[in-house]
């Protein structure tokens, strides 16, 4: 099981007059982590979601293992902010949607891989947002595959809780080696998890760095490095703007 | 203070204020405060019932308003769960159909008891057609927006993982519609009784609308107070049925696991 390729040319997105995403060009080579991080509304997100397929480009071409797509991909997988189960299923059986089989070892095994042994028969209304977070992972985990889309899907857990996510997230990423795309507006998340990180601000990539470190990484002086970096980034173009705007009042 | 809790947990509790009511009724009567012209004693209603069951009479009756409920339920209840589901389905169809459902639903169906009565005479279908009219409304609105309610994320979620047709209708459009499905459906049983009594009463020769009609013409108070306890008996029954079918089909629910 490898990841795939995804290459993203001249992509546009316009809301009727509102430009979300100005050509946007990136391409993620298979297995790869990136990170997205950007400030809300900056358009991250629309660009996950034109990925995934769930809304249409206005202009240019995304390529998923080298082919433009046209809806969903059959190979790729996404998360959501929320878990997003369906409350009238099992735990189990939400896992199971999807993959196309009555079969459930392939469940089992996922919600295993999460370290949710103990629920697979409960509802999810039973459940906490973390466990219920667990549960979204196991199910887009079950079917293998290829690509996987976050869109901040730990924004809405507690601390702690997040950190553990983002270590078993990290685990199974380099045990299945899917190519990953993660969105978040947490800079260290970004660092902690992330091959490479790109910065989007007003629907432009204005900042594109590798983080070199290994696995599985603390947060040391190299790491306070990259993040401070991305943070110098995201907030001095902020504080120019801001400027600006005195100097023309 | 336990010990109140514990005893108001019990399900015979429910009970506790009808049987105080009825054996309220029944001394009011022997000590002859009520006269049995008013409103006789339900020992007298139970003898009435009695004379009925023995002539095999009631029993039919309670069979035929039963079935043609149920029929009219069935049929009703049919044309408005499709119409519901096509136009929560369909722009198009919301388009062309929705306007003229909704200027029909604002005439009140009993209105139409003249014309129902020259259509169909006082046979079965005029029944049927009360019932099937009163019944299509409520459950066509709740189908309705029970579809445009379900969690557009969840929809969103079903696209990415691939599901489509029918395994999404299955899977996601029907289960996420069927609490307000329920909702309409519980409603509708009301309308469904209503609607059968007042045609029965009216324009009948059979059912239990028509035995109270006539025992009003012959002054049996019992048989005219028996009917209306009838009713009352099997609305309850058919809230209870639908009752029993939330329990089962939103167990997921945690409001309807709650009350367990």
């Amino acid at each position: 099981m490898k990841g795939i390729p995804v290459q993203i040319d001249q992509v546009k997105k316009s809301f009727q007059s509102l430009e979300v995403l100005k050509r946007i060009d990136l391409s993620l080579r298979s297995g790869e982590f990136l990170a997205v991080v950007g400030r809300s509304g900056c358009g991250k997100s629309t660009l996950l979601r034109l990925i995934a397929g769930l809304e249409q480009m206005s202009a240019g071409e995304i390529y998923i293992n080298q082919e433009p797509i046209t809806g969903t991909h059959p190979d790729l997988r996404m998360m959501f902010q929320d878990a997003r189960l369906l409350p009238w299923k099992t735990v189990i059986k939400n896992v199971q949607i999807g993959l196309r089989t009555k079969e459930t070892t392939i469940a089992e095994k996922a919600l295993e891989m999460v370290g949710l042994t103990d629920k697979f028969d409960q509802w999810p209304s039973s459940l906490s947002g973390g466990q219920r977070q667990r549960v979204a992972l196991a199910r887009a985990l079950a079917g293998q595959p290829k690509l996987l889309l976050l869109d901040e899907p730990l924004g809405a857990l507690d601390a702690l809780t997040r950190i553990e996510m983002q270590q078993l997230i990290e685990d199974l990423w380099s045990k299945q080696q899917f190519t990953a795309i993660l969105v978040t507006h947490d800079v260290s998340e970004a660092v902690m998890l992330a091959d490479r990180v790109i910065v989007i601000e007003a629907g432009k990539i204005t900042f594109d760095q590798k983080i070199e470190l290994a696995r599985p990484r603390e947060r040391n002086n190299d790491f306070v490095y990259y993040e401070q970096m991305i943070l110098d980034q995201l907030i001095k173009k902020s504080r120019r703007t801001h400027y600006e705007i005195e100097f023309t009042v | 203070m336990q010990s109140i809790k514990t005893l108001i947990n019990k399900s015979f509790v429910v009970w506790v204020v009808p049987v105080i009511f009825l054996v309220g009724w029944q001394l009011s009567g022997s000590f002859g405060f009520l006269s049995a012209e008013t409103l006789p004693t339900p020992w007298q209603v139970v003898k009435g019932a009695e004379r009925l069951i023995v002539d095999g009479s009631l029993i039919h009756y309670i069979w035929i308003s039963t079935k043609r409920a149920f029929i009219g339920f069935f049929i009703g209840g049919l044309i408005g769960f499709l119409l519901g589901f096509m136009n929560g389905l369909s722009r198009i169809s919301e388009k062309l159909l929705d306007t003229s459902i909704q200027m029909v639903r604002t005439i009140p169906h009993l209105a139409l008891i003249p014309l129902v009565i020259l259509w169909f005479g006082i046979g079965e279908e005029s029944k049927l057609f009360l019932v099937a009219l009163g019944v299509a409304f409520p459950i066509y609105l709740n189908t309705f927006n029970g579809i445009r309610n379900i969690d557009p994320g969840l929809l969103e979620m079903g696209k990415v993982y691939g599901l489509k047709g029918k395994v999404l209708f299955w899977q996601v459009i029907l289960p996420g519609a069927l609490p307000s499905i329920l909702v309409g459906v519980r409603y509708a049983l009301g309308v469904m009784w209503m609607s059968l009594i007042v045609a029965e009463t009216i324009a009948s020769d059979s059912g239990i609308g028509y035995m109270a009609t006539s025992a009003r013409e012959f002054m049996q108070m019992d048989i005219v107070i028996l009917s209306i306890l009838l009713y009352a008996f099997l609305g309850k029954l058919s809230d209870f049925l639908a009752g029993l079918l939330e329990k089962r089909w939103l167990k997921w629910h945690p409001n309807f696991s709650r009350s367990k």
